[in-house]
């Protein structure tokens, strides 16, 4: 089961912190808390590094995060991908889909 | 009379409940027998190789898929695929998947033209249902031993070369997985095959199995099982895989379906014309 935590930066900026691996079982949480929460936020980083596996559910769930946040006009980012979860990143071809620009 | 309404009141929904237990029960094994068929069909026979595949869901009911489809040139089409999610929905999803496969792989010259026509079918569905698929399409050639294939974000096939000591994967060609981007295009590549190689499709519940420690079971130890066995038939290299993978587990329940195909090579004359497809056994 994932957690997640919230650093606000400022009024308009939030860094959340996601914790544990992004799966299936994350379903519920990325849908009914993460989301949610960032409806106040127009500039949004997810931090990843405490985040070991993401699996095609998890990598779904991480588009399907995108694609609502940039349906509402907010800016994202996504750092400190881990080795092993870029490399399902590269092999999905996730920044072509989503934005090579949202990668820092 | 309150009390008692109420007491009646709770036993029908208990019996509801229970009802609908077993309707549920017997929904899913219904599906899974569904899915269990198309999945596990006829395996092609033809001159020149054999293959074989083989689905193993980490709940009732799955979201991978392969399968095969003899075309009428005589090459055989082999798709696997790994449908987003787990269990019921993304068996759904595996059905329709194979439709779409199955239309294409009729209509369609290359594994890359049936990604491209599958994304093409495929993606406005999946896109209102947030969902993807990956794919890895190929298409094998008995007469020349030339296996072409194009791919969608799927794990590359890895290839076991008889007269080496060596396993790794297939040259590299990238595309979007189905679903991802509309209207894509994709790449064919091919290799020759010779006597006694081994072509290994596989899903990545195989390399992301999990032990106690949550460490992952990783291509480097599927390359050092597949290394170890190549030199068995392909329902016997898939066997070994699947023992590997569960001692490496430990009896610790399967986290995501796992999926293979083997194809392997031999050496007996090839006569086939056109119009001779691959028999079905």
């Amino acid at each position: 089961m994932i957690a997640f935590s919230i650093k606000a930066i400022s009024e308009q900026e939030a860094v959340i912190c996601l914790d544990g691996d992004l799966d299936i079982d994350s379903t519920e949480v990325v849908e009914e808390n993460i989301l949610p929460e960032m409806e106040s936020y127009s500039q949004i980083t997810f931090d990843f590094s405490k985040v070991p596996f993401v699996d095609s559910s998890g990598m779904g769930l991480l588009l399907n995060i995108v694609h609502a946040l940039h349906d509402q006009h907010k800016s994202i980012k996504i750092i400190n991908v881990n080795e092993d979860v870029q490399i399902v990143f590269d092999l999905l071809q996730i920044p072509e889909i989503i934005g090579e620009d949202i990668f820092l | 009379m309150y009390k008692d309404k109420l007491t009646y009141s709770r036993q029908l929904d208990q019996e509801e409940l229970s009802s609908m237990d077993k309707t549920l029960k017997r929904e899913i094994n219904l599906a899974r027998n569904i899915q269990s068929q198309l999945l596990n069909g006829k395996t092609p026979v033809f001159q020149g190789g054999k293959v074989s595949g083989a689905s193993i869901p980490a709940r009732l009911i799955g979201g991978d898929y392969y399968d095969f489809y003899p075309l009428v040139n005589g090459k055989l089409r082999i798709v696997i695929g790994d449908v987003m999610g787990k269990g019921i929905p993304a068996a759904m999803l595996m059905i329709l998947t194979r439709g779409a496969f199955r239309s294409a792989a009729e209509t369609t010259k290359s594994p890359a033209e049936t990604l491209m026509s599958m994304n093409q079918a495929l993606y406005s569905d999946l896109r209102i249902l947030k969902s993807f698929v990956t794919l890895l399409c190929a298409d094998w050639d008995p007469a020349s031993s030339v296996l072409t294939y194009a791919n969608a974000g799927h794990h590359l096939p890895l290839f076991i070369q008889a007269k080496q000591e060596k396993v790794e994967e297939v040259p590299k060609v990238k595309g979007i997985m189905i679903g991802g981007l509309p209207n894509q295009q994709y790449t064919n590549k091919s290799i020759q095959l010779s006597n006694q190689d081994t072509v290994f499709f596989y899903t990545d519940g195989i390399i992301e199995a999990l032990n106690e420690d949550k460490e992952q079971y990783r291509l480097e130890r599927l390359i050092q099982t597949l290394l170890l066995h190549k030199e068995k038939g392909v329902e016997e290299i898939q066997t070994s895989v699947l023992a590997s993978v569960e001692a490496f587990t430990n009896g610790l329940a399967q986290r995501d379906d796992i999926t293979m195909v083997v194809l392997k090579i031999n050496d007996q004359q090839v006569e086939i014309t056109s119009l001779n497809s691959p028999l079905m056994k």
